[in-house]
C-alpha cells in the first residue's frame, strides 16, 4: 500500500464517525463483524461454533447497520479487517468489484451443501463467474395480516390475500371497523423497507424495478404502474393511516404490533417478533402478491457471510464457511431459533412443525428475488433516491405516470456513470 | 538580543503541542480533503484526479441547490429564536434567588443530553398516534386532531425547531447570564440611583455591555445551524421527498451512502468556504461595534 493511501485512509478514519460496537469478552482466534441487525441470529450461529472449536474461536463485533459500508470499506483500504465479515448482501456487487473479499470458487464450488444454498445467495455473491460468499443469516419480505381484525370484518381470517386487488378489498372492510383501525400500512418515507416489501409486489406481476447495466430500462413492465395506482387507491381513500407518509421506517415493526393494521408487508423476522412481544397477536403470513391469482414474489434479504481479502486466518475462516452451510448447523443454529435456512430444502424440518408460517417464509426465500446491481445506494436506499421519490410522488401526490417517468430518468442517468 | 531570540525560542516550545495538534487534526485532514475534492474518489477505493469537476457538478446540482437554501432557512428562522428566548430566559433568571438558580438548571439541562437523543425523543413525542405533543395541543383545544409534523417540508422544519429549541436554548441562556453576572454592579447601582426602570436598564445597559456575548452566541449557534444533521436525519430522513435534506446531510449522503468521496468532499469544501465568509463578515462587524 501507498503512502498515499495509507495517509488517505488514515485522514478518512479521522473524519468518519465513531461507531458502537462490542465484542465477546474471551480471547479468540478469529474476528468476526456482523452487522446489528444480522446480529442475534449471527451470535447463534457463532456460539454454536465456539462450543466445537475450542482452539479456534470468534469474536463478534457488532457494527451498527449505516456504518458497516464504511467500516469496511475504510479498513480494506487500510489493512486492517477482521477474518470474517457478516453484511447486507445487497453491497455484494459493490464489495466484490471494489476487490475487499477474498474468491472462494475453488472451495465451494465442490462443496455440495453450497449447491443446495438459495439461488438469489448464489446469484449475488457471484462476480464475473467468481464465487465471494454464501448465505448466512437468511430473511424475506412476506406479507402478514391480522386474523382477529379479519374476522371481525367478516372476511375468513385464515386466508390471506392472493392479489393487490384482495389486500385492497380486504382493507376496506377492515377500515370499515373504524376509529385508529386501517386496513393496510406501510412506511411511506423508508426507502428500504419499501423495497424489501412493495418492489416483490411489481416483480411478482411481471416488472423489473432496477437496471443492471447501462441501457437496460428501469422499473420496466405494467407491475410497476399497477402496484402504485392500487396503492395510491388505497391511500386517497383513507385505508391507510396518515402517519404512513412521514414514516421512515421507525414504525415498520411497531404499526402491525399495535393490532390496528390489518395487512402490511412485513420480513421473516417479523414472526419470532411477534410471538415474543405481541404474543396475543393472532396473526397470518402469506407470500407478497402479485396483480394475478398465483404471483408471487419476495425481496431476498439478510446477511451474507465473506472473507476479507487480508484476513489472517483464511484457512479457518473458509471452514467456517463450509460449517455453517451443513445440515446440522442450518438446522441447530437457525431453525432451531426460528431463523430460515439458507437452503431451502432444509424448510421441512422438525423445528418448523409447530410453525407453519416459518415454512410460508422459507418459501418465500425460494420464489423471492434480489437485485444484483451497482448504485443500489443511489437509485434505492438513499432517502432522497428515485425509488422512494417515485413512491410518494405517485402514492401521495397522485401522480403517477409522473412519478414513474422521472424515476426512470433518474436511474438511468445513475446507471450510465 | 540573545535573550530576545531565547525568549522566541521559549515561546515557540509552549505553542508547539497546539501547533503540532492543529497541523495533525485540522490542517492535514483539511488539506487531505481539498485533494479529495479534486478526485473522483469512490468510498470503496479508485477514482483519479479530474480537477474542479466535482465543483463544477456542484454548482449545476440542484440537490445542492436545495440543500443549501433549506440549511440558510433553517439557520434564519432557528438563530434568532434562539438568541431572543436565550435572552429573555437570560434576564428572567439573573437574580441569584434559590428559585431561578433552580429553573436555570432546569432549563439547561436538556444541553447535557445528545443531541441525538433528544431528537429520537422528540420524534416520537410529534408522533401522530402516540405522540404526547399532539395530545396535549388536542387537550388544550389548539388543533381538532393530531397531525402529522413530517408530512410537509415546512411542518417538518418547524417540528425540528421546536426540538432544537428545546435542547439548546440553555446554553445561550447560561452564557449571557454569565455576561450580566460580570457587569460592575457599581455600573448598575448607578443607573438605579439615577432612577431608570428596568426596561432602561435591560436595553442602555445590559444589553450593551454583554454584545460581544450576544455576537459570539449568534457566532455559535449560526455555524451549529449550518452544520446541521442529526437533527433531521433523525427526525424527517431528508423527507418529505429530499426537502429538508441539509447540506452536511447531502454530503453525508453523497460520501457515505453513495460511495462518492470526491464530490462529497468538494461538497464539504464549499461549505467550509461558506461558514468561513460568513464567520469573516461576523467578526468585521463584531470588531467595528466594539470600536464604536
Amino acid at each position: 500500500m501507498t503512502f498515499a493511501k495509507r495517509s488517505s485512509a488514515f485522514a478518512l478514519a479521522l473524519t468518519t464517525s465513531t461507531f458502537l460496537s462490542f465484542s465477546t469478552s474471551f480471547a479468540a482466534d478469529l474476528s468476526m463483524w456482523v452487522r446489528a441487525s444480522g446480529a442475534g441470529a449471527a451470535q447463534h450461529l457463532v456460539d454454536l461454533w465456539n462450543t466445537g472449536h475450542a482452539d479456534k474461536k470468534i469474536a463478534v463485533t457488532v457494527i451498527p447497520d449505516n456504518q458497516m459500508v464504511t467500516k469496511l470499506a475504510t479498513g480494506s483500504q487500510a489493512g486492517d479487517v477482521p477474518d470474517l465479515v457478516s453484511f447486507d448482501l445487497i453491497y455484494m456487487p459493490d464489495f466484490m468489484k471494489a476487490g475487499f473479499l477474498t474468491d472462494l470458487t475453488a472451495d465451494l464450488k465442490g462443496d455440495p451443501n453450497y449447491a443446495g444454498v438459495a439461488e438469489a445467495y448464489k446469484n449475488i455473491a457471484t462476480y464475473d463467474g467468481k464465487i465471494y460468499g454464501a448465505g448466512f443469516t437468511p430473511d424475506v419480505s412476506i406479507l402478514v395480516w391480522n386474523k382477529d381484525l379479519f374476522k371481525k370484518a367478516g372476511l375468513d381470517p385464515e386466508k390471506g390475500p392472493t392479489t393487490l386487488a384482495e389486500i385492497h378489498a380486504d382493507a376496506t372492510k377492515i377500515r370499515a371497523l373504524g376509529g385508529d383501525t386501517y386496513g393496510y400500512y406501510f412506511s411511506g418515507a423508508c426507502p428500504g423497507c419499501n423495497i424489501f416489501v412493495t418492489s416483490p409486489m411489481m416483480v411478482a406481476a411481471g416488472a423489473k424495478i432496477l437496471p443492471a447495466k447501462a441501457g437496460d430500462t428501469p422499473l420496466d413492465g405494467d407491475g410497476v404502474k399497477a402496484v402504485l395506482t392500487e396503492m395510491q387507491a388505497m391511500w386517497k381513500e383513507g385505508l391507510i393511516p396518515a402517519s404512513a407518509q412521514a414514516d421512515n421506517g421507525a414504525s415498520f415493526v411497531s404499526a402491525f404490533m399495535s393490532g390496528n393494521i390489518g395487512i402490511e408487508g412485513s420480513g421473516g423476522f417479523m414472526i419470532s417478533l411477534l410471538k415474543e412481544k405481541a404474543p396475543n397477536l393472532n396473526f397470518g403470513v402469506t407470500i407478497l402478491p402479485g396483480i394475478k391469482d398465483g404471483q408471487q414474489s419476495a425481496f431476498v434479504g439478510g446477511d451474507v457471510v465473506a472473507i476479507p481479502k487480508g484476513s489472517k486466518q483464511a484457512a479457518v475462516a473458509k471452514e467456517f464457511i463450509h460449517w455453517e452451510l451443513t445440515d446440522e448447523v442450518q438446522l441447530e443454529g437457525l431453525a432451531k431459533n426460528n431463523i430460515i435456512p439458507s437452503r431451502p430444502a432444509l424448510a421441512d424440518n422438525k423445528y418448523f412443525k409447530d410453525e407453519p408460517r416459518v415454512v410460508t417464509t422459507a418459501k418465500a426465500l425460494g420464489v423471492g428475488y434480489v437485485p444484483w446491481v451497482f448504485h443500489f445506494n443511489d437509485m434505492v436506499n438513499s432517502d432522497s433516491s428515485p425509488w422512494i421519490q417515485m413512491l410518494q410522488t405517485a402514492i401521495f401526490d397522485g401522480d403517477v405516470d409522473g412519478a414513474i417517468k422521472k424515476a426512470r430518468d433518474s436511474m438511468s442517468s445513475i446507471v450510465a456513470q | 538580543m540573545n535573550s530576545s531570540n531565547a525568549s522566541r525560542w521559549t515561546g515557540l516550545i509552549y505553542v508547539l503541542p497546539a501547533l503540532i495538534f492543529v497541523c495533525a487534526f485540522v490542517l492535514y485532514p483539511f488539506g487531505q480533503l481539498i485533494a479529495t475534492s479534486l478526485t473522483s474518489r469512490s468510498l470503496l477505493g479508485g477514482g483519479a484526479f479530474v480537477g474542479l469537476a466535482n465543483y463544477e457538478k456542484a454548482f449545476n446540482d440542484s440537490a445542492f441547490w436545495t440543500a443549501l437554501g433549506f440549511t440558510a432557512r433553517y439557520t434564519l428562522f432557528i438563530t434568532p429564536i434562539l438568541m431572543g428566548l436565550g435572552l429573555l430566559l437570560a434576564f428572567l433568571v439573573l437574580p441569584n434567588r434559590k428559585i431561578r438558580k433552580v429553573v436555570r438548571g432546569v432549563v439547561f439541562l436538556p444541553v447535557v443530553i445528545g443531541l441525538g437523543t433528544s431528537s429520537f425523543l422528540w420524534y416520537w413525542l410529534f408522533d401522530e398516534q402516540v405522540g404526547l405533543f399532539n395530545k396535549t395541543l388536542v387537550d388544550l383545544g389548539v388543533i381538532a386532531h393530531p397531525i402529522v409534523w413530517f408530512n410537509t417540508a415546512n411542518m417538518a422544519l418547524w417540528a425540528v425547531i421546536i426540538s432544537v429549541t428545546w435542547k439548546v436554548v440553555g446554553f445561550g441562556m447560561i452564557l449571557f447570564v454569565a455576561a450580566m453576572q460580570s457587569i460592575s454592579s457599581e455600573v448598575v447601582e448607578a443607573s438605579l440611583i439615577d432612577g431608570t426602570s428596568y426596561l432602561q436598564r435591560a436595553t442602555r445597559i445590559f444589553l450593551p455591555l454583554i454584545l460581544r456575548t450576544i455576537l459570539l452566541v449568534t457566532l455559535i449557534s449560526a455555524i451549529g445551524s449550518m452544520l446541521a444533521f442529526e437533527q433531521l436525519y433523525i427526525m424527517t430522513a431528508g423527507g418529505p421527498r429530499g426537502q429538508t435534506l441539509t447540506t452536511v446531510y447531502l454530503i453525508y449522503q453523497n460520501s457515505f451512502i453513495n460511495f462518492k468521496l470526491g464530490y462529497g468532499a468538494a461538497l464539504s469544501v464549499i461549505l467550509t468556504a461558506i461558514i468561513l465568509c460568513g464567520t469573516a463578515l461576523q467578526l468585521v462587524l463584531t470588531n467595528r461595534r466594539a470600536h464604536q
